[in-house]
């Protein structure tokens, strides 16, 4: 019988506490193809090649854990420039590290959708184009996370 | 003139107006399109998450559900080949049936009832515990092993709740001194939520078990069975699989509105104008406790099938035999 009493204050307790939440909302959700969250240093999204800096060592296609990079040598040329293929890219940032010259960047852009696989492969011509985020093409509003010890995350306006 | 006449009489008739229009059919599809949303909205709330939104945004998504039906109604309705095809065609029908028939005997405002009868309150019980057969009959002729398992366990829970709610009405029947639903309300001198609150719990236990709403959703089991009889069924007969339960939750609401929340008093001065207007307050309650327990959602996980056996045998069912000892105590105290 006390058992009883017991779990029935448990239920209880736990229809209060989803009411709380229920009159307190606390939403964490962010709208994203209207809001994006800023991203921190060092944050490793798609890979952004400068083949003005490169001088074609082909130590970022050696390093390449997953077998992404490769080096694609133009007819005439001896040496190669590296293309990106994004099917296989686990973005450890092992290329960027290893680069001397600086040639290869991590950006903060991870919100890229292909259209099919093919275009993941990217060659040397296309990895050094500028990389840009579709949502904040369209106008999307960048928000900092800030950790707060009441509400947990809270988004602000950067 | 005369035709027009007896088509609109007709239609303002209690008998084809209060289960049709209001409280019933075209109510409840209104009732089933925002229930889901709301429920998906309150889950969301408590979840910390937002919830359907980009359907009708400037409204929070309130329209996502006719969207959805949308999408089920021009999806194609596929037969097994395994499948029993007449009976798995026929069982979706039945079951709808047997869903709607209760709002044949629920009153909408005082003197406004499609069936007036003593065992009013029995009636809606019967019927809507006439649906888990078609739900069996659904799992059945699936020819499907998710779908049995689901059909099954839909019997084992009409075991655990049917004895429960039956006597926590018979509790309140014998309190009130009748099962006439009318006649119920009126001899509410406060709300018997209130006059015997034992028989409101296990009603409300009942109700959510027989709705298979949380923590009772152990027939449709969305992890483990994936939707337990629904499962074989696409396009709209799915969504009628869905839209039962809460068809079923919407009567139970009503019955419960009506025998525990003092129906529809106060009643509203638009009465004169046309009675069943007036009885707008028995919706709110009963769209009230809907939503409380559409909340439930967002704080139970689920029952094992045989927790909720032993629970309804156990607890609820020595607890609503209590219940019409109670009544019978409040009865000699309060109405001598």
């Amino acid at each position: 019988m006390g058992n009883l009493v017991r779990s029935f204050v448990g239920h209880v307790r736990a229809v209060a506490t989803g009411l709380r939440y229920l009159l307190l909302p606390n939403r964490m959700t962010v709208y994203y193809p209207e809001k994006l969250i800023e991203l921190p240093e060092g944050y490793r999204g798609l890979i952004r090649y400068y083949p003005e800096l490169c001088v074609q060592c082909g130590l970022c296609a050696m390093v390449c854990p997953a077998g992404a990079m490769k080096m694609y040598v133009k007819k005439g040329e001896k040496r190669g420039r590296p293309g990106v293929n994004y099917q296989r890219c686990i973005f450890c940032g092992f290329c960027a590290d290893i680069c001397p010259q600086n040639a290869l960047e991590m950006t903060k852009v991870h919100d890229v959708a292909y259209e099919k696989l093919e275009d993941m492969i990217l060659s040397p011509e296309e990895f050094a184009r500028e990389v840009r985020s579709p949502a904040l093409e369209e106008g999307a509003v960048k928000v900092k996370v800030i950790f707060s010890e009441e509400r947990g995350l809270v988004h602000e306006p950067a | 003139m005369g035709l027009l006449e007896w088509v609109l009489e007709l239609l303002l008739s209690p008998q084809v107006f209060a289960p049709v229009v209001f409280p019933g059919l075209v109510t409840a599809l209104v009732v089933l399109l925002t229930i889901i949303w709301a429920e998906r909205k309150i889950a969301a709330r408590v979840q910390m998450r937002v919830g359907p939104l980009y359907v009708t945004r400037r409204f929070g998504g309130v329209l996502q559900m006719l969207a959805d039906g949308t999408r089920y109604m021009f999806q194609e309705f596929i037969i097994p080949e395994t499948s029993d095809k007449g009976f798995f065609v026929f069982a979706p029908v039945l079951a709808l049936a047997a869903a709607i028939l209760p709002f044949a005997f629920i009153p909408a405002a005082p003197g406004f009832a499609p069936v007036k009868h003593p065992l009013a309150a029995l009636g809606v019980l019967a019927s809507l515990s006439a649906a888990p057969l078609a739900v069996l009959l659904m799992g059945w002729s699936s020819g499907n092993k998710f779908a049995i398992q689901g059909a099954v366990r839909e019997a084992f829970m009409t075991l655990a709740y049917e004895a429960v709610v039956f006597l926590s009405v018979l509790a309140m029947g014998m309190l009130y001194g009748t099962l006439d639903l009318e006649e119920a309300v009126y001899r509410q001198v406060i709300p018997g939520l209130l006059l015997n609150p034992i028989s409101a719990f296990t009603f409300f236990v009942g109700m959510v078990m027989s709705a298979g709403r949380l923590p009772f959703d152990i027939v449709e089991g969305e992890q483990e069975i994936v939707a337990g009889p629904y499962v074989e069924y696409s396009g709209i007969v799915f969504g009628i699989g869905m839209g039962l339960a809460y068809l079923k939750l919407y009567a139970f609401s009503l019955l419960f509105s009506i025998l525990y929340l003092s129906g529809w008093e106060p009643l509203l001065p638009i009465y004169s104008v046309y009675p069943p207007l007036g009885g707008l307050m028995l919706f709110v309650k009963a769209y009230a406790v809907m939503l409380f327990v559409a909340f439930l959602r967002s704080v139970y996980g689920r029952y094992r099938l045989d927790q909720a056996l032993r629970a309804g045998w156990r607890i609820f069912l020595p607890l609503a035999l209590a219940s019409v000892m109670f009544s019978a105590f409040v009865k000699v105290v309060v109405y001598g």
